[in-house]
């Protein structure tokens, strides 16, 4: 019960929150916009995830508080995470391939 | 003697009340391992079986096994095993085996009753949440063998159910349609038990240490429980959407691991799109973590043995063995694709999966060396639990060799799907991981009963299996060598028959060995009730699930908080007159 | 010699016991484990689906202004709803229990909302012809791959809102604590951080450009 005696103080009042939330939205417009540009799509994959990976980070660093908690909270969590989820990129080098070669799926 | 101090009271539960709160759906931690260590030991008897039956169709393909036709009047007509039959056995034997046995008994089993122990807890950090994660794998288990019973039988696809054999359905073979699903839905019952089960070992390690243990004063077990349980959380969480989609072909029509124009028995099938490749590197994705979640359970559970074993602590320490863990579990993660070097995937990948895959050779000799070290000169106690350990040293080493050529794509495309590789995957898994599990149950086994297992029949117990399974396991790189492909039912091949004795003499070998382990399962029954009484130390080791009474009582300690003072495995120390000091002794400043 | 004398060394306190390193409860972390697995899980089905529409060269992009706008009204949903799951924890925090209360029920609500316009826009996807295992439009690996995604997800926001009434009604009868309400929100935003991910790679990518 007395565990959470050390949580740091994290940013004062809601309307910390609700900038995040205006910034949140104003990324979420750029995307929706960038959707309809008919740019190159490995260009669109890149700024999509891009700005989708700062949307998450966003939401876990002020809506789920790991800015404010311990330091070591952070390095234990998202390291591991990010880890396993860059190592199924390897998985790409096949299904590129199954393309180039023309070996269809059909 | 033991030291006390403050009690926390955030994880404190009272002594539960009613047969089916103490006996069925227990919250202790000790109830709960024995729950799994059973289900693996029921598990493992059914797989032990089934390997007979393989063994024997094997050596004597023509003959019957009488009986066999009332367990499946399609799959073994007047007791023939067919060939489809036979996948079915080796499919639900490999399941039951890596899965139930190897997965649940060194880390749910043995990890459920001692890891709080060792770190001086209660409990672990969530009871009921634990209570859950056995009866949702219980429930697997019992979807798993209900295959047995059903019109088809058990799924012919391995268990590691390649696409597209497991994703087509029926038209691919008996125990395609209802057995693979009931496959999927058992294998996502047991994925859900392990996630659970893994956060409760983390946050239990993390948090429920008693005052003084640090994690560097934690035994080499409890280290290897926490990075399993790490690596069990990342790596289930690659397989259960595995079995969602594949459940997802079955039920859904959908094609995710099914490409276009397959035509199997003479039929279209209505499918296109989807990649057999997928299923592969989402399957090993897990697959590889799973064999260390397998194995690293039992370099602990030897480590920690071989410490009492040979009265010190291992060549290296604490931080070589732990940063040597570490590394492999690091590392498993970057290996995967060695399972698929000639599955067609980019010939690319095969250079970048062989490079990390030689590379954990090296932590894994650097324990093996250490152990060797450690053994070398030292005064040892060779009582039951001691040999196991030592013997561990010994097929580990044999199966890990043989790893060293498989890790090479070039020789891999000879030798995989040979006996070469079922020699080599058996070896570490099905034996060296079982010696762990041997060696645990011994070493432990005063504690959790209050006995002792006899002496006697445990040692006859490891030489017959020592030398037994030598006499299984090392025929088989010849054989795979020789061009012998797996997963044959039978050899009617040229360059195939005058393989068949050494068959043969395998298949005899594995039922003395067999026989040896109803030595071992008459010794643990016999001794819970009449072995000799054990007293409260009886191996004279020195960490903190030796400072508790055998069995102990609910709550561990008995009510008291224990105080660690010293490092897990202080031998020949001065200050007392025999060899060893227990963790939580206060008698002298601590040294580290 | 003192206890705390013992334990420690070269003058370096040692292991107390009895908390986390992390300093939050046990609970939290058990929350934030979990919150790992389920990312990996979903990014597992997002690789899947990255995957086999690389590979095929017939992938629809079916998605009318109509269907891009229900998705953006969703999202703008979500969103909201983790803004009020913020002021329910920070008024829990603050011991303010029926104000905290009441903000969780505007997250249910906002989670409602999110699985009905979601249920909707199923349904006229299935009245228009998309099957998990087919359409008339391209690869039938686009329905499986939408079902699969968005009914994973949508199963999320539903156990969420369950999830967020039983944690609601205890921590108004005095059962559940400020933390319960916070690890619930855990929850919560990572189901929002998850269809951050989703919207852009299955719904933006799939929008019929002319």
């Amino acid at each position: 019960m007395n565990a959470t005696a050390e949580r740091s103080e994290g940013p004062a009042g809601m309307s910390w929150f609700l900038k995040v939330w205006v910034v949140l939205l104003v990324l979420t417009a750029v995307e929706i916009f960038l959707a309809y540009e008919e740019l190159p799509v490995h260009i669109m994959l890149i700024l999509l995830m891009g700005l989708s990976l700062i949307k998450a980070a966003m939401i876990v660093a002020y809506f789920m508080h790991l800015r404010y908690e311990r330091t070591s909270l952070a390095w234990t969590l998202v390291p591991a995470t990010i880890f396993v989820l860059v190592m199924m990129c390897v998985f790409f080098s096949d299904s590129l391939r199954i393309v180039r070669l023309g070996l269809f799926l059909h | 003697m033991h030291d006390s101090s403050k009690p926390t009271t955030e994880h404190h539960h009272s002594p539960p009340q009613g047969f089916l709160w103490t006996h069925v759906f227990s919250l202790d931690h000790k109830v709960i391992g024995k729950q799994y260590y059973f289900l693996s030991l029921a598990a493992v008897l059914i797989g032990m079986v089934l390997s007979w039956l393989v063994r024997f169709h094997l050596a004597w393909a023509s003959a019957a096994i009488p009986g066999l036709q009332y367990l499946s009047k399609v799959g073994a007509p007047g007791g023939i095993i067919t060939p489809e039959y036979y996948l079915s056995l080796l499919t639900l034997h490999g399941t039951l085996m890596v899965f139930f046995v190897l997965t649940t008994a060194p880390q749910a089993g043995f990890g459920n009753y001692f890891l709080p122990i060792q770190i001086g807890a209660e409990d672990m950090a969530f009871p009921r949440l634990n209570m859950l994660s056995f009866w949702v794998t219980f429930v697997g288990f019992v979807v798993l063998i209900s295959t047995l019973f059903v019109s088809d039988g058990p799924p012919i696809s391995g268990w590691t159910a390649y696409a597209p054999l497991s994703a087509i359905g029926t038209d691919a073979g008996p125990g395609l349609g209802t057995g693979q699903v009931l496959w999927v839905i058992s294998i996502g019952f047991f994925c859900i038990g392990s996630l659970l089960g893994a956060l409760n070992f983390i946050a239990t390690t993390l948090d429920l240490r008693a005052k003084g243990m640090t994690l560097a004063r934690m035994p080499y077990t409890t280290w290897a429980w926490f990075i399993t349980a790490v690596l069990a959380l990342l790596a289930f969480a690659v397989l259960l959407p595995a079995c969602v989609l594949l459940a997802l072909d079955h039920l859904g029509g959908t094609s995710f691991f099914i490409p276009g124009g397959l035509v199997v028995s003479d039929k279209l099938q209505p499918h296109s799109g989807g990649s057999t490749l997928l299923w592969q590197h989402m399957f090993w994705f897990f697959g590889h973590p799973e064999v260390y979640i397998a194995i690293i359970p039992g370099l602990g559970i030897t480590s920690h043995i071989l410490t009492a074993t040979a009265r010190k602590d291992i060549l290296g320490g604490t931080r070589v063995l732990v940063g040597c863990m570490v590394s492999i579990a690091f590392l498993s993660f970057m290996v995967w694709g060695h399972h698929m070097f000639i599955s067609g995937m980019n010939p690319f990948s095969s250079l970048v999966f062989s490079v990390p895959t030689l590379i954990i050779t090296i932590p894994a000799s650097i324990v093996t060396l250490n152990w060797i070290g450690t053994v070398f000169g030292a005064r040892l106690r060779l009582h039951t639990p001691g040999l196991f350990a030592i013997g561990f040293i010994s097929v580990f080493v044999t199966g890990g060799l043989s790893g060293f050529f498989l890790a090479q794509p070039s020789l891999d495309i000879y030798l995989h799907a040979t006996y070469f590789v079922v020699g080599h995957f058996h070896m570490v898994m099905g034996v060296a991981a079982i010696f762990g599990m041997f060696a645990g149950t011994y070493f432990w086994f005063p504690k959790m009963f209050g006995r002792m297992m006899s002496e006697t029949l445990g040692k006859i117990h490891f030489w017959v299996t020592f030398i037994g399974v030598y006499c299984i396991f090392m025929p088989m790189h010849y054989l795979g060598l020789a061009g012998n492909v797996r997963r044959y039912s039978a050899f009617v091949d040229d360059y195939l028959a005058p393989l068949i004795p050494v068959h043969k003499f395998i298949t005899i070998a594995a039922f003395v060995t067999g026989a040896a382990q109803l030595l071992f399962l008459f010794n643990l029954f016999w001794s819970m009730y009449r072995g000799k009484k054990a007293e409260e130390n009886p191996w004279q080791a020195t960490t903190l699930e030796w400072t508790v009474p055998s069995p102990p009582p609910f709550d561990n300690f008995g009510g008291r908080h224990p105080v660690v003072y010293r490092g897990p495995y202080e031998f020949a120390v001065e200050e007392t007159k025999d060899d060893f000091v227990m963790q939580d002794s206060p008698q002298q400043p601590a040294r580290s | 010699m003192s206890e705390l004398e013992v334990v420690v060394t070269g003058g370096q306190e040692i292991w107390r016991g009895g908390e986390s390193p992390y300093a939050i409860p046990s609970k939290k972390l058990g929350m934030w484990l979990f919150i790992v697995s389920d990312s990996i899980t979903f990014g597992a089905v997002l690789f899947c689906y990255a995957y086999l529409r690389l590979a095929s060269p017939d992938w629809p992009t079916p998605f009318r202004l109509a269907s891009i706008e229900n998705a953006t009204i969703m999202t703008f949903v979500l969103l909201s709803s983790s803004v009020t799951m913020v002021a329910a924890v920070e008024a829990a925090k603050a011991g303010r229990i029926a104000s905290s209360v009441r903000w969780l029920g505007a997250t249910m609500l906002g989670g409602v909302i999110f699985d009905v316009l979601h249920i909707r826009e199923w349904l006229g996807l299935i009245h228009e012809g998309l099957r998990l295992y087919h359409n008339d439009w391209g690869s039938s690996l686009f329905g499986a791959a939408f079902f699969t995604l968005t009914g994973l997800h949508m199963t999320h926001v539903t156990i969420g809102v369950i999830y967020l009434f039983i944690v609601a009604t205890g921590f108004r009868r005095g059962k559940f604590t400020s933390d319960d309400v916070e690890i619930s929100g855990l929850y919560w935003h990572f189901v929002d951080l998850v269809w951050m991910f989703i919207f852009p790679l299955v719904y933006l990518l799939s929008a019929r450009i002319r």
